[in-house]
């Protein structure tokens, strides 16, 4: 129960320091976001006018816009601990590794939130959506993606920080990792805007909520090692 | 300088009544096919003060990293307290501290936040007060809502600094802690070797300024092309470089 309390405060302390660099550097998360925010209009320019092809298309071109402004956030979070020599100094604490690896998840989890939701009436404004009444399912959805995009995304931001084309390698390692959650999370979308007719919502929430369990239990078992120079 | 006196080599050094705060034997770290170390057999006796010295490349760096737990001995071994610090360096870290050339801070935190964020790592239950006192020993109280971005490399280095009296470590490893510094921060090193020996912890301090260093020091190591050549002085002692002795396999595997 004391190393579950020391686990959860060092986590706590790491998640509050990175979301307070975070939102000092205003400039990183304003660009995130606007980058995130271009690619669902560039997406909408690509598709055409026809009205439903963009809201058919709408639950892929939102994951793919949080995932793309979610590799920025990932790695720039690890990216503060890159300089300076930080992430040796973090190593170097006398704290359990499965801590340092969920406070950074921790932070992670947080901009994807912060992310997904602000993109989310972006979406539905670009490509006419209507949210309403599917707010409880498209929140359940955003949260466990996020969890799973963040559990996955600091695991591999710690394997690439390190590495001089991490930019390159952050996406060519993680996206075939994440394909699974990419699409359970755009079939719950898809089934949370539609109604769900099919009672396929809860599968899918399902297999996004074992991704998730999966990841994080392997990333807070391994991150360790990644922390070895 | 005093002359060297004593060269024994840890393996067979007596019984002891406690393990030497620092026992390496044989210690070898390559990067690619680089020998930063390449067989240093050193042992430092609890609560002595020993100056590192030596050129710019002589290995002094990747000894303390070692000892830190930051980087893994290629060959030989390392240990702090008797305690082995690539099989166990968990029970290592709270019992080092360690100042490297960067200083491991955040930019866009103020000085207190840093410091609040490393006494919460240490597990300091008090990180507050604890990050308020350090900043006041190290002179930055005036700017600790300040950000570090700010800062100069002096300024940082006193905040390095300030981070080290939050670690309540038997072993403390300074690397060039007097760089950066202008003179009143490198009286500020000077007093904290000070009250750190008054305190009976160890300190292994690598600096080029061999002479202010040696002052404060209860013995010293000189190091060269990743060998140890010598060491003199109280609470130190090595044994000739282990390319000198066979079968040295550090020194082996570093040829090949």
């Amino acid at each position: 129960m004391t190393a579950l309390r020391a686990d959860a405060a060092v986590a706590w302390a790491i998640a509050r320091k990175d979301a307070l660099a975070e939102l000092r550097g205003r400039q990183a998360v304003g660009s995130t976001l606007f980058f995130a925010g271009l690619v669902l209009l560039l997406f909408g320019f690509a598709l055409g006018p026809d009205s439903r092809r963009l809201t058919e298309a709408a639950p892929g071109l939102l994951w793919l816009a949080i995932v793309f402004g979610g590799l920025l956030t990932v790695a720039r979070l690890h990216q503060l601990e890159a300089d300076d020599g930080a992430l040796e100094e973090l190593a170097r604490y006398p704290v359990a590794r499965r801590a340092i690896y969920l406070g950074k998840a921790l932070a992670g989890l947080g901009a994807m939130l912060v992310l997904g939701g602000l993109l989310l009436p972006v979406v539905a404004i670009l490509y006419g959506i209507d949210l309403a009444g599917a707010w409880l399912p498209l929140i359940a959805t955003l949260v466990l993606g996020a969890i799973g995009f963040a559990a996955v995304g600091t695991f591999y931001a710690g394997v690439t920080v390190r590495m001089r084309a991490r930019e390159v390698m952050l996406p060519l390692l993680m996206l075939p990792v994440i394909a699974p959650l990419l699409l359970a999370a755009v079939k719950a979308t898809t089934a949370a805007l539609g109604g769900d007719p099919f009672g396929e919502l809860g599968s899918w929430l399902q297999l996004l909520a074992g991704f998730d369990v999966v990841m994080l239990v392997a990333g807070a078992a391994t991150y360790g090692y990644l922390l070895e120079e | 300088m005093p002359q060297t006196t004593i060269y024994a080599a840890p393996r067979s050094a007596g019984p002891q009544t406690t393990p030497p705060a620092v026992a390496t034997v044989e210690l070898a770290r390559l990067f690619g096919r680089n020998a930063a170390l390449a067989g240093v057999s050193l042992r430092v006796e609890t609560g002595r003060t020993v100056a590192l010295l030596g050129p710019n490349g002589a290995g002094k760096t990747t000894l303390l990293r070692i000892l830190a737990t930051a980087i893994r001995p290629s060959f030989g071994s390392a240990a702090v307290d008797g305690i082995d610090v690539a099989a166990a360096p968990e029970l290592i870290r709270p019992r080092v501290a360690y100042l490297s050339h960067a200083t491991g801070l955040y930019d866009d935190l103020t000085a207190d936040e840093n410091l609040r964020f490393a006494a919460t790592m240490l597990g300091r239950p008090d990180a507050i007060d604890a990050a308020r006192h350090a900043l006041h020993e190290v002179g930055l109280a005036p700017v600790a809502r300040d950000r570090v971005r700010g800062f100069s490399a002096g300024m940082r280095r006193r905040l390095a600094l300030g981070r080290l009296l939050l670690s309540s470590a038997r072993l403390v490893l300074l690397d060039e802690p007097h760089a950066a510094l202008d003179a009143e921060g490198m009286a500020l090193v000077d007093r904290l070797l000070g009250r750190w020996r008054e305190a009976a912890t160890t300190v292994l301090v690598a600096s080029h300024q061999a002479e202010r260093v040696m002052k404060l020091a209860d013995g010293w190591a000189r190091m060269d092309g990743g060998l140890l050549v010598e060491a003199g002085g109280q609470g130190v002692s090595a044994i000739p470089p282990a390319a000198l002795q066979a079968p040295a396999t550090a020194a082996a595997a570093v040829e090949r």
